[in-house]
């Protein structure tokens, strides 16, 4: 097994514990508002180390470019999509 | 609409931002010639859609994308790692609950995106918007001085929007 493919290894494995970690933070975390903290940023983390892990990988330029928008792209959806979704929470539980 | 549309200005805007969403989708996509018609319509439809989303004359500062890049990639490593601390831990502990923090920034496009910003950064999720620019955040730890922290984020996130003024 070669570097790029011990480093491929590595940040999937911390990604996928990370994926487990939203998981989990999902299921145990108190509120709404902490479980959407749970999936905005754990998730977000763990598909970024597994992008990262995935770019030595690629046998393009274009691959590595096309992973890292993918994963801006998924940011954004995440960032946005929790922070309607905490508004949506707030207004029905506003003491939550 | 017309004098909008014949604005040199603005038709080298649309020109720049149609090329830019063209070539994204280019990299998402793929360069087969049969896709090609697909994604000029797509960047032209982009673009259109960004005037109401972005003023034409908007900027950026490239400067301060780059610093607040770099303060955003470590503060996001934290906020995952912070959370899954607390998602594995025996006994979770936190102490969630609402602060108000006063933006500088008024309602609108560019506090939509610090709100969007900041809730990928550690133990904060914002939940509202006043028209007075009072934020509702969430916070994970609501003792922790999280006050400074939003300041600071918001300070970092002005820097790259040279056109907008604080308050304004």
């Amino acid at each position: 097994m070669g570097l790029a493919d011990a480093f491929t290894l590595v940040c999937a494995v911390a990604g996928a514990i990370l994926f487990l970690a939203g998981t989990l933070g999902l299921l145990r975390f108190p509120d709404t508002l902490s479980r959407l903290h749970a999936l905005s940023k754990a998730d977000s983390l763990g598909l970024g180390l597994i992008v990262l892990g995935l770019l030595p990988q690629q046998a393009s330029l274009m691959g590595g470019v096309k992973l890292i928008c993918i994963w801006l792209l998924a940011q954004l959806s995440a960032a946005t999509a929790s922070q309607l979704i905490a508004g949506i929470a707030a207004r029905r539980k506003p003491q939550a | 609409m017309s004098s909008l549309v014949t604005s040199p200005r603005l038709m080298g805007t649309l020109l720049g931002r149609g090329i830019g969403f063209f070539l994204l989708w280019l990299v998402l996509i793929g360069t087969a010639p049969k896709d090609m018609p697909v994604g000029l319509v797509a960047g032209v439809a982009a673009a259109w859609a960004s005037i109401p989303l972005w003023p034409i004359d908007g900027r950026l500062s490239l400067t301060g994308l780059l610093r607040f890049i770099l303060r955003f990639l470590p503060q996001a490593v934290v906020a995952g790692v912070d959370v899954a601390r607390r998602a594995f831990a025996r006994d979770i502990v936190m102490k969630p609950g609402l602060v108000t923090y006063r933006a500088s920034l008024r309602p609108g496009l560019a506090q939509s995106a610090l709100c969007a910003v900041m809730s990928l950064q550690p133990g904060k999720l914002p939940v509202s918007c006043a028209t007075s620019g009072d934020m509702l955040v969430h916070c994970l730890d609501s003792d922790a001085a999280v006050t400074a922290e939003l300041a600071a984020d918001e300070a970092a996130f002005l820097r790259i929007l040279p056109g907008v003024r604080a308050g304004g």
